[in-house]
Order: structure tokens, then sequence, then C-alpha cells
């Protein structure tokens, strides 16, 4: 009797020539894009696309391109961010749908993007019998789908705004193999720091580079006199950072224009740069950009 | 995976028609050998479907509808943007809304061959439109 390996062929299903498609289409995709950071959190709520979208706005600033992966599927805040509109029309060919374009012209993909009006939620089946296994094997394949089937062009970076939790990098090694590496955002919190622990520990077993921990409202800045006072109790992160053995970006304080601005579809750092939080940001950028020179050269 | 025929030594083929599965449950596929003609199915668990559908792929090959951008997500979505949705029979048959709704609720990776048969069984009966009693005879006749 033949054995596997004596037949040739799948039988028709096809299946392994479309796989390898797949990752064909993603990798020349992906080839245009010299560096991929993601942000990410164990915790919800430490401000992650706030961050990342101001990270964006400064590398922008600077020259580069940029476009934002939001992989958040169900609680996409990209769009909202850069004043893409859920109303704006989809532009698609056989290549794939393009890229929306942000404030400062910063390309994005988002589920957001897909949706059929703002205020609906990311649903995979009307069925209430569907499993959690069901879902979650979407949500695979639509990460896959918004990386590899967005027309993204050239771009000098792109940022993967990432869901709290860290089961999503699973996808993302898997996708984007070349990582230069990821962003851990804490607030000082020891809540916050404690679940961000369990995330680093995870990426360092994971061998997912790291390229350092910022702390986010660290501070809080005084619109009045620009005096910094601390907004929530707990130790320095910073010796989170040396007890994991990784890089302390710094503090980014909090401004209340960060919010007030992204809420409106501008962007904090493109107006305010030379405030104490957009020096911080772009402190962060350096940090970023000199850990993936040092990795490359 | 593959399937032999054990009498003839032969590699059964995947059949791309006659499969009208439960919608988002248990699957069929048929698998026949082009030697002796017998044919085999092959019966998934909900599970077991579920976790083929993390591939993203079309069974018996990726058709002109599986193959559009983000062709998961715009015909998997519950409420995706009407221009993602390339999922809309590609012949003159009327579908009834409840038929739609029906086929896009079979697994994305047969639905195109689910689609196939139920196009197939229309034409030979000479209907033009799809609805939901169709679709029951249809599963009737291929008995899975």
């Amino acid at each position: 009797m033949k054995t596997y390996e004596d037949l040739a062929g799948d039988g028709g299903s096809n299946i392994i020539s479309q796989v390898v498609s797949q990752r064909e289409k993603l990798r020349a995709r992906l080839d245009k894009i010299k560096h991929k950071v993601a942000l990410m959190s164990g915790k919800g709520g430490v401000g992650k696309s706030s961050i990342t979208a101001n990270i964006a706005a400064c590398l922008a600033d600077r020259g580069h391109t940029v476009g934002i992966l939001d992989a958040d599927l169900n609680g996409p805040s990209i769009c909202h961010l850069l004043g893409v509109g859920n109303d704006e029309k989809l532009v698609i060919n056989d290549d794939g749908i393009k890229a929306g374009e942000g404030a400062m012209g910063i390309k994005i993909m988002s589920m957001d993007m897909l949706l059929s009006s703002p205020d609906t939620p990311v649903m995979w089946t009307d069925d209430a019998g569907a499993t959690s296994t069901w879902v979650s094997t979407m949500e695979s394949t639509a990460l896959r789908e918004l990386l590899a089937d967005t027309i993204w062009g050239e771009l000098d970076y792109l940022l993967i705004d990432m869901p709290p939790g860290s089961d999503r990098m699973d996808n993302i090694r898997d996708l984007i193999p070349e990582l230069a590496g990821v962003v851990e955002i804490t607030i000082p919190s020891q809540l916050s720091q404690h679940i961000v622990s369990k995330s680093i520990t995870k990426n360092s077993k994971m061998g997912v580079p790291i390229i350092g921990l910022i702390e986010n409202m660290a501070t809080y800045i005084c619109p009045h006199c620009d005096k910094e006072g601390k907004l929530f109790e707990g130790q320095d992160a910073e010796l989170l950072s040396s007890k994991k053995g990784i890089n302390y970006i710094g503090k980014i304080p909090f401004d209340t224009r960060v919010s007030r601005k992204t809420d409106s579809g501008s962007l904090f750092y493109a107006e305010n740069k030379d405030s104490i939080t957009g020096k911080a940001i772009a402190g962060a950028v350096d940090s970023i950009i000199k850990f993936i020179e040092n990795k490359t050269n | 995976m593959k399937f032999l025929c054990i009498p003839c030594d032969e590699q059964m083929e995947t059949q791309t028609d006659g499969i009208m599965p439960e919608e988002n449950k248990n699957l069929a596929m048929k698998f026949k050998c082009k030697k002796c003609g017998h044919m085999i199915a092959m019966l998934t668990n909900q599970f077991e479907t579920e976790f083929v559908s993390k591939l993203g792929v079309e069974m018996g090959g990726a058709s002109s509808v599986g193959s559009g951008p983000m062709s998961m997500v715009g015909s998997q979505l519950s409420q995706a943007k009407k221009e993602l949705d390339k999922g809309k029979p590609e012949d003159n048959l009327v579908w009834t809304e409840e038929a739609q709704v029906r086929i896009k609720k079979v697994p994305f990776f047969v639905r195109n061959m689910a689609k196939k048969t139920v196009i197939n069984f229309a034409l030979e009966k000479g209907v033009t439109l799809i609805d939901a009693k169709l679709m029951d005879e249809v599963r009737e006749k291929v008995g899975m």
C-alpha cells in the first residue's frame, strides 16, 4: 500500500498551494516596509494607541514614511485618532485595498475602515451559538489579511498598535518574523507594572526583541505653569526595566492636550513638539531608532 | 491529509461539487477514486471544521470570489462595508436574502463548493430563484 509520501499532489484540495500563495503575497507586501515595530502592553488603558499615533507623527515629522496597522481588531481606535472617517470609501483593486491616509500622511489600516457604520462592532457571525474557537480563528486570518491585502506602498516604518494583552503577539511573530522589536508600555501603577511584567517575560522567552519600556502618564503637566506632579502612586517603572534587563525608554508625562487633540483627529505631537510631553515623545522615537540602527549594523 | 483507495492503491480526489454542509457546523467532504469511481466522505465535527477555517483557504482551489483582497474579512464579517462583499453569486440567479445569509454561514473554505452545488442544482431544475427551501432540497439530495 502506498504511503503519504508516495502520493504526489494534494488530491485536488489545493490547500498547500493556497497557503504558499498567501505567504508570498504577505512577503511581497512586507518587503516594501523597512522596519516593523509593535507597541504593546499586557494592560489595557495605558495609552498605547495615543503613544503609537504620536510616535508615528514624530517619525513623519522627521521625514519618514509611516504606516500604522491597528491590530486591536475589537477595539480599534487608530482611525479615530488619525481622523479617518468610517464614511470614507474603500479603494479596492486586484492588488488590495488602499491604506487610509490619516493626519500627516500616515497610512493606516483598521477594522474601523471596513465596518458598515461607526458604531458597528466587529462580529464574525450573528449566530449566538458560535464558539470562541470560531471567533479566534477568524481573528488570526483577519490579521493576516489586514497586513497582506493592504496597499501600504513603500514605508520606512510600520507601527503595529497591539490590543491589550500579549496573546496577539503570537500571530504577529508568525506573520512578521523580521519584526524589529516591541515597545512595551506601562503606566506607573503597581497593577499595570505587574501585568506588563508578564508581557515582557513572555516576549523574552519567545525571543521577541524588546526595544524597551515606556512609562506613560508618568507625571502630570500643569497647563498653567508647566510644573510636573505625580499621577499615580507606584514604584518607578525604570526599576521594572532594570529588573527585566530591558532598555528604559523613558517617561512620557500626561498632557491634557494629548486626548483633546487626538479626539479631534489631530495629533498632539504635530503642534506641541516643543512641550515637555512632545520632547518626551521625541526622546522615545530616538530610542526606537537607535535600537533599530544598532540591530541593523 | 490525503485519502487512498486501498483496492486500487490510488490517491482519491477531492470532489468540488455535491457539498452542502450545515452552516457553521459539521462538514462532509467527498473524495473519489479516479480509477474505480468509489467515493467516500470525510466527516468533521464543529471543532475540526473551525480549525481548518483558520487557514483562510478554499477546499478545491481558490475561486475568483476567494482570491480578492480581504476575502475572508469581507465575506465573514457580520456587518462589513458593502464594497467588500464580493461573495455575491456571479451568475444571473437571484438569491433571496435568507439564502444569502445561509450560504454566508457555510464555512469560508467550502463556501464556494457549496455555492456551486446549489447553483448546479438550480440550473438542473430550471429555476432562477434560490431560496431557503431550494437549499434544503439540495441538502436532502446530496445527503449531507
